[in-house]
């Protein structure tokens, strides 16, 4: 039940404001910039770091994730892959390298750059040195080098699972690769943006060679998705590849310093504790040391928000010197009210009213301007946010689907409170402070 | 101290108000001067009084101290017996609406509201809450009271100084005060209209209501149950 000292305030306020629209709407003007600023700015740092977060998690996981890397030798890949064989809380990536064209040709995104930088890389064919980890240097024979075809090399990915909890790829075109039917012969396979133009832009023949596979295959290709690397990649069903590659080729210390060879990341939902025991266990058993299995959780937004946290106080800032601007008009106007208003302050005064309701209703009406302001201004930002989606949405793919972020509602409500109270105190205490004795003398 | 003799036995009962030894001494640039020095003055229910005296000679002065607009710098002041001289501004404010009904010789209508809103005035000032319907009995009463219940949506632009002067008598009696204080209320009126708001203010002391009126004017301090006459802060 409100009191009738909180409905005295309302109702009078109410008459103040519908007595002085023009005012009300002066006021109203000013402010409006400044909390339309402050909203502008909290959805805009929201919906960056959304955005960025997104992109940061195609890469790295989402936020919360417990990401593995196992080295992929000795064994290592089979231990995963029946561990983790069926499971929907946890998905191993055996990562490792195909080219897709000719055979026995030299790709033209030789190492699997981005085709951006194909043929820019010059032709080293002179020997390499290889180091070991105790220090003993040793000459590497030069590869044979092969003709210049119609391929491209992409990194190939082979999943035990679906990864997309994990990495939220988004679909460009096409469908996701079916974790629920039964091997297909043929592997389907899906690309990523990259891989896709390097086959748009090349028209390479559709044979596609494993490393560590006995044979070509014929993939069918499913879709596109971003995945937020920009080499060219693919990804398949790992009991697919096994139909071509019945086990991981081991990976020795030379193709690991060449970047080649077999890797492991593993991707787990949080709490999976049981789960990465039991696979540091068999890896162990397997004589993979320790100290060569990592796990760690992503915590992607806590990055994101550190790096951002600067940005949106520096604008946040800029924001609040134009939300000054528009207190000042509220208390420029405010105090040219209460000039106005001596008489009728007086006599609530006279006729009972106390000094601290007196202020309250000069408050209570700048709080409700400031409220209305920002509700406006909520109104404003939200719908530009949507023009705005509407025009350059699509050149965005991030930002598909964003919709008005609460904490720039909150923060807009927050600004109009602040500027209500700051422009309405000063006039509110002065409004308290009339001498009714002198102004209603005859 | 003048005291005329047709008044009806109320001086048997307790007095309304009373003041005793008031002194006011007005503080600012310059040297301090003395409004109001050493007075008394006691208003007993029922009773009429009118303040006579010149321009500055303290009678505003003393109806705000006696409406707790101000207060006095030396004295005592009883209300009901009660000794309420050092009353903090929150328990003024709720004596000001439960006890005095003020009216000004400048009406201060709000313009921007109705007669009936204007008199509702009293009644939405924080010291309790009534519901609408009861607010508009009570304002409807105040200003059948005064005679112009026909004039409630009229906003105060389109009434005269007369009906102007009513609505400010409906807006202090809304509350049934116990007292009302006029100060100088028919200065701004011609002498008809000014004769119907004193027998307008005059009536409610048939309901046992106090009156204090500041006049200048004899003719309508004549009509008051006592009359008396400040002369340089002091009564004669």
């Amino acid at each position: 039940m409100l009191s009738g000292k909180f409905r005295s305030a309302l109702v009078i306020g109410g008459q103040g404001i519908r007595a002085r629209k023009l005012r009300t709407f002066l006021s109203m003007v000013s402010l409006f910039l400044g909390v339309l600023a402050v909203v502008a700015v909290q959805a805009g740092a929201e919906i960056a770091e959304r955005a960025m977060l997104t992109d940061v998690e195609l890469q790295s996981g989402k936020d919360g994730t417990v990401m593995g890397y196992v080295p992929g030798e000795k064994g290592a890949p089979g231990i995963v892959e029946s561990t983790m064989k069926g499971r929907t809380d946890a998905v191993a990536m055996i990562g490792s390298r195909a080219i897709i064209g000719e055979p026995g040709v030299r790709p033209i995104n030789e190492g699997g750059m981005p085709f951006e930088y194909a043929g820019r890389g010059g032709d080293y064919s002179g020997p390499m040195v290889f180091c070991d980890a105790n220090g003993t240097c040793t000459e590497q024979k030069p590869q044979e080098k092969k003709p210049d075809g119609q391929a491209i090399e992409v990194s190939m990915v082979a999943l035990t699972g679906d990864i997309r909890p994990f990495k939220p790829f988004r679909p460009v075109s096409g469908t996701w690769l079916e974790f629920g039917t039964a091997p297909s012969l043929a592997p389907r396979i899906v690309l990523n943006e990259e891989a896709a133009k390097g086959l748009r832009q090349y028209r390479v023949p559709g044979e596609m060679m494993i490393d560590g596979a006995t044979h070509h295959v014929s993939p069918q290709i499913l879709g596109v998705v971003q995945d937020g690397y920009s080499q060219p990649r693919i990804y398949m069903r790992l009991d697919e590849l096994r139909t071509w590659m019945p086990a991981a080729a081991a990976t020795t210390e030379v193709d690991r310093f060449r970047g080649g060879g077999t890797q492991l990341e593993l991707y787990m939902e949080p709490g999976s504790d049981e789960l990465q025991q039991l696979l540091k266990a068999k890896l162990a058993g397997a004589g993979i040391p320790q100290d060569q299995m990592h796990f760690q959780v992503v915590k992607s937004k806590e990055r994101m928000e550190s790096e951002l946290r600067i940005m949106r106080l520096i604008f946040l800032g800029m924001a609040f010197l134009v939300l000054l601007i528009g207190v000042a008009g509220i208390l420029n106007v405010g105090l040219a009210t209460v000039g106005e208003r001596v008489e009728e302050f007086a006599l609530r005064r006279a006729v009972g009213m106390s000094r601290l309701l007196l202020a309250g209703i000069v408050l209570a009406e700048t709080l409700l301007t400031g409220l209305l302001t920002a509700a406006l201004a909520i109104g404003a930002g939200a719908a530009g946010l949507q023009v705005a989606l509407m025009m350059f949405g699509s050149r965005f793919p991030s930002l598909q689907g964003t919709a008005f972020p609460w904490e720039a509602g909150v923060a807009g409500v927050i600004a109009g409170l602040v500027a209500g109270v700051l422009g309405g105190l000063i006039p509110a205490i002065r409004a308290a402070r009339i001498p009714i004795a002198t102004v209603m003398r005859a | 101290m003048t005291q005329s003799f047709d008044q009806p036995t109320v001086q048997v009962q307790a007095p309304l108000l009373q003041l005793n030894g008031i002194t006011k001494i007005l503080k600012g640039q310059g040297e301090p001067r003395t409004i109001l020095s050493g007075v008394d003055f006691t208003v007993h229910p029922g009773q009429s009084v009118a303040i006579l005296g010149r321009s500055g000679s303290g009678k505003s002065t003393l109806l705000s101290l006696i409406g707790l607009f101000d207060r006095a710098d030396e004295g005592q002041y009883f209300l009901h017996g009660n000794d309420i001289t050092k009353l903090p501004e929150r328990r003024a404010a709720a004596l000001r609406s439960a006890e005095f009904g003020f009216v000004f010789q400048r009406f201060f209508l709000l313009k921007h509201l109705t007669a009936a809103q204007n008199v509702a005035m009293a009644l939405v000032n924080g010291q309790g809450w009534s519901a609408r319907r009861k607010r508009k009995q009570q304002v409807m009463e105040a200003l059948e009271q005064v005679g112009i219940a026909h004039l409630a949506k009229s906003k105060p632009t389109r009434l005269s100084g007369g009906e102007q002067q009513r609505v400010a008598i409906a807006r202090a009696l809304v509350r049934q005060p116990r007292i009302i204080l006029a100060d100088e209320p028919t200065g701004a009126l011609d002498t008809e209209t000014g004769n119907l708001v004193v027998e307008v203010l005059l009536n409610t002391t048939r309901q046992g209501c106090g009156l204090v009126l500041v006049t200048h004017d004899h003719d309508h301090a004549r009509k008051m149950g006592r009359v008396m006459e400040l002369r340089d802060g002091r009564f004669n």
